[in-house]
């Protein structure tokens, strides 16, 4: 007997209308000691079946009918004071955001002793003891110190733990961990991940991992459960869903990542958007956005039906074998070119030994200078017109000051910029706004980049308005021919930002960007906040506007495979530093930085068998701070290469290709000689 | 936190300076001049002068400022010229009546709106949350005299229930011993603020429920009672503890009108006499007493948010 067995659950969400039908007959099973990996984009029906086996649904949600068996105990007939013995006791949970799931007013050792309390009948001592055990068990450094710091003091990646700690504080029978790692860096996703991993070998319990990320499935979970607008569309062990996918949204929902070999020049991107489920389609919920949809699709629901004991679906046209995993290996090839041609190209943007320092300051009347935190330290890097420069590096890094140095609404404090050959903050500021235009900065989150209150019209026209530029008639059709360029029609025009998906509003802050006929665009985390599928449409569109007007694009991204699919070269940036950068390949496959290196090894791949034999090189610990960063090499405190000369020393930018540099004492490739003719930086 | 309180100080001296600076100004403004208005429509000019060489009247502005500073300094708000007593005795006269009737009807709202405002949230949109909303707006949008004619209209005149008046006595023993005639002012400036903390704490109380921490709560199994006293309310707090101390000078304020409905003989009752009558000292007493006690709130607001949430730290 599986230790939960989910039968036909529906759960609803009322509404002022009608009601969301979240969750529509699903089953699901775990048996003790497994993982089994519920994915699904935003919206699918993931995050509700874990909270419906907690029955932990929304003021408005219940459960419309089905059973939650755990142990055989069927959770839906629990009274609520039954409930919450098995809260906390039974099962624990685990939520994404470690920053805000944690009440900010409680001290972490009295937040887990409370269930310790609670569920153990124990007395408060006893309970904090415990809750130092557990903080033990989650590695977390000096627990006993620790056990009275509130949320604040501590890092994400070890709020996570706390939350960990919490969850397991009563050893559950069942983690339900929803998105565990989605909001931490990929170093300390590596560390969380692994960490999960080893705690239920330890205890011996099972793991409903709820994520949107395939990489994650796939080298943790033991069978995999893909969920398609609150139904169940395909499931099987995680070898045999990505060996052999069955379901076209399974399919293309692997084919729209990005590969992190770099094998795919363009994304398979899925038409549409997921059905609105207070009215949900009758037939198959997918065939609207299908690519082999017949009229049987539209009419009749397919039920799961299996072709072997342990992999099932819920198609009437599964996708073969071989029409799958169609790689294109023109990438590798046209990073090939892209070398060859970098000897023509000319330099757009040079940033020259470039630093920027915030000042901290302390004190009540004088505010004495208490330190700097070195955002950036002597940072060079010069971007050749019509290439796209990837810069990658974990929160904190210096990345974003670097793209808002870049764009010229930060000045840097040391070092110069030059763009076309001109000091960029050598204008006066009457000649500043006409560099700028050619200067654009795409944003992260579509939601708060958009100016609620204005019209779309309005919002790409307001560039050309503040530079004075065409009449209005000619602005009108500008904005017209931008929205049709990003694929959004003339009517858009009246509309307001609301009205748009995630998706769509990105394509509305690409056609203001592109307003003014930039040079360069900035774009810092230009996917992180959309859907995989949606994600890919933008990535795609990115590329053919890069092709039609000649852009010159910076992407900044914490996201190694949006970099490596958009990007010619990348650079990878640490603590301030640039530490290394080169073309895709070189990073890549060919890395020369040990925390390159690391970074590469800590992204989770949607590949699984790269992911079970990957050896792991964990990175230890956190990032240190950049108010005092270590001496000479910046990554050496984490580094297990790391030798005195490194803390003595700062190493110095070396050759290790043509493109390709790095900054490290014991690189793990050899340095070459320059080949004689090729230009470099 | 010592440097943040020092500087808090070294700020307040300055606000208050400057809040006796212009009511000193504002009050030689004001037309007819204290003299006539103390001895009388049909003094002569000679008594007049007298009465101006007395009280220091007739010497430049400035120099009478920096007199009254340097009393100010020594604890001496200085002599009402109307009631021949000094200032310093009058308001440790009726300051206490005050704070007993104003504060306990901050006390008394504070219990009612508290747990009326966590009700309304965790059943928000019901219809006792649709009910209570409308009591509080009905309440916020009535001015206070006009709530307090009505009470005693419904009250004292109708129902004869309660007395319209206040109790009259001049100790505060005497206005304690007899507590039913506190009953409607006491009432009065209750609802009033009971109006504005119940619906400031059903928003704040609805923003932390909407937290995820609260859903961590609940995963953990806590029951709803752990996690809305322990949990919510330590968090819902942090903003109306700020607006308590915030409501501090209104120990004196909410009174001047409501002391005046109900003829309590409170400090608010005192500065509405005093302002009608031009009594320069104890007028500027009482506005520099409103002055501190508005300063003082604003630092116990700072202080209980920092000691609230762990997360303010002031430098």
């Amino acid at each position: 007997m599986p230790l939960l067995e989910i039968d036909d659950l529906y759960t609803n969400i009322r509404l002022k209308k009608g009601e969301v039908k979240a969750v529509g007959g699903v089953s699901i099973s775990v048996n003790a000691g497994e993982t089994v990996g519920l994915v699904g984009e935003s919206g699918c029906g993931k995050t509700m079946t874990g909270m419906s086996i907690m029955r932990l649904l929304p003021a408005a949600g219940y459960i419309a009918s089905g059973r939650v068996l755990l142990d055989g105990r069927d959770l839906v007939k629990l009274s609520e004071e039954e409930m919450r013995a098995v809260r906390g006791n039974d099962i624990g949970m685990i939520f994404q955001d470690p920053m805000t799931s944690l009440n900010p007013c409680l001290t972490i050792g009295s937040q887990i002793a409370e269930s310790v309390a609670l569920h153990k009948k124990v007395n408060k001592a006893k309970a904090m003891e415990r809750a130092i055990e557990v903080l033990e068990l989650v590695g977390m450094p000096k627990p006993k110190e620790r056990i009275n710091d509130y949320p604040h003091q501590l890092s994400g990646g070890l709020r996570q733990r706390v939350m960990i700690a919490m969850a397991l504080s009563c050893e559950p029978k069942l983690l339900i961990a929803d998105e565990p790692t989605t909001a931490l860096d990929v170093t300390i996703q590596a560390q969380i991940l692994e960490l999960l991993d080893s705690l239920k070998e330890k205890l011996g319990m099972a793991m409903l991992l709820i994520t949107h990320d395939m990489g994650v499935i796939a080298g943790r979970a033991d069978r995999v459960v893909v969920m398609y607008a609150g139904k169940v569309v395909e499931q099987a062990p995680t070898e045999k869903i990505f060996a052999s996918t069955n379901h076209p949204y399974t399919e293309a929902l692997l084919a729209s990542i990005p590969k992190m070999d770099g094998s795919v020049a363009r994304l398979y991107s899925i038409p549409g958007i997921p059905p609105d489920l207070s009215n949900p389609p009758t037939g198959c919920r997918f065939a609207e956005r299908c690519r082999l949809a017949s009229d049987q699709c539209r009419t009749s629901e397919p039920q799961l039906t299996s072709n072997d004991q342990d992999h099932s679906f819920a198609c009437f046209h599964p996708v073969g074998i071989e029409a799958n995993h169609v790689k294109v290996a023109i990438k590798v090839e046209a990073e090939e070119i892209a070398r060859i041609e970098h000897a023509d190209r000319k330099p757009l943007m040079v940033l020259d030994h470039v630093s920027k320092e915030f000042e901290i300051t302390k004190g009540a009347i004088l505010q004495r200078k208490a330190g700097t935190l070195k955002a950036v330290t002597d940072l060079s890097l010069t971007i050749y017109d019509g290439e796209t420069i990837g810069i990658v590096g974990e929160s904190g890094c210096g990345k974003s000051t670097t793209g808002s140095m870049m764009v010229a609404l930060e000045r840097p404090t040391g070092g110069k910029i030059l763009f076309n050959g001109e000091d960029l903050f050598g204008h006066k500021p009457k000649e500043l706004r006409s560099v700028r235009s050619n200067l654009q900065l795409m944003f992260q989150d579509p939601y708060a980049s958009l100016d609620p209150r204005m019209r779309v019209g309005s919002i790409i026209r307001e560039p050309l308005d503040i530079n004075k530029i065409g009449t209005p008639q000619e602005r009108e059709k500008k904005v017209i021919s931008l929205l049709s360029e990003v694929g959004l029609s003339a009517k858009a025009v009246e509309r307001y930002p609301h009205e748009f998906s995630g998706g769509q509003r990105q394509r509305i802050g690409l056609a203001r960007a592109l307003a003014l006929n930039p040079k360069l665009i900035v774009a810092d985390e230009p996917v992180s906040a959309l859907d995989v599928s949606i994600r890919s449409q933008v990535l795609n569109l990115m590329k053919d506007l890069q092709r039609t007007h000649g852009l010159t694009y910076v992407v900044i991204s914490h996201d190694l495979s949006v970099v490596r699919f958009l990007a010619d070269r990348i650079g990878v940036m640490y603590l301030g530093k640039l530490v290394e950068i080169g073309t895709g390949y070189d990073i890549y496959e060919n890395p020369a930085h040990p925390y390159t290196a690391a970074l590469l090894s800590a992204v989770p791949e949607p590949e699984p068998e790269r992911e079970k034999t990957k050896i792991r090189k964990v990175i230890q610990g956190e990032l240190p701070s950049a108010i005092n960063p270590p001496s000479g090499c910046r990554f050496r405190t984490r580094c297990e290469r790391a030798t005195d000369l490194c803390a003595q020393q700062e190493p110095p930018m070396t050759s290790f290709g043509v493109l390709h540099q790095a900054a490290c004492h014991f690189p793990l490739i050899s340095n070459v000689e320059i080949r004689s003719g090729a230009a470099t930086n | 936190m010592i440097a943040f309180l020092v500087k808090r100080v070294g700020q307040s001296v300055v606000v208050l300076i400057g809040v006796s600076i212009i009511a000193f100004i504002l009050e030689h403004l004001l037309p007819g001049g204290p003299a006539k208005a103390i001895l009388g429509g049909r003094a002569s000019p000679f008594q007049i002068a007298a009465f101006n060489h007395a009280n220091g009247l007739d010497k430049p502005l400035w120099q009478q400022y920096g007199i009254y500073v340097w009393h100010l300094l020594h604890g001496n708000l200085g002599r009402s010229y109307k009631l021949n007593q000094t200032v310093n005795s009058v308001l440790a006269n009726d300051l206490p009546k005050s704070i007993l009737l104003v504060g306990s009807a901050l006390v008394l709202s504070l219990l009612i709106a508290i747990p009326i405002g966590v009700f309304q949230a965790v059943r928000r949109n019901g219809i006792f949350d649709y009910a209570a909303t409308s009591v509080s707006f009905l309440l916020y949008s009535m001015p206070s005299f006009w709530l307090g004619i009505i009470l005693i209209l419904a009250f004292a005149v109708n129902l004869h229930l309660f007395p319209a008046e206040a109790p009259q006595g001049q100790s505060i023993g005497s206005i304690i011993s007899d507590p039913r005639a506190m009953f409607l002012p006491v009432i009065t400036l209750t609802l009033v603020s009971y109006a504005s903390f119940t619906r400031y704490m059903r928003s704040s109380a609805i923003e932390a429920l909407a937290q995820d921490w609260i859903r961590t709560a609940k995963a953990k199994g806590l029951s709803q009672r752990v996690i809305l006293f322990k949990h919510m309310l330590r968090n819902a707090l942090i903003p109306i503890a700020t607006l308590v101390g915030l409501s501090l000078p209104s120990l004196i304020t909410a009174g001047i009108v409501t002391e005046s409905v109900f003829n309590f003989p409170g400090t608010g009752f005192r500065f509405i006499n005093a302002a009608s009558t031009e009594d320069y000292p104890l007028l500027l007493g009482i506005i520099i007493l409103i002055g501190v006690l508005t300063v003082v709130g604003n630092l116990l607001a700072d202080i209980t948010y920092a000691v609230l949430d762990p997360r303010v730290r002031y430098r």
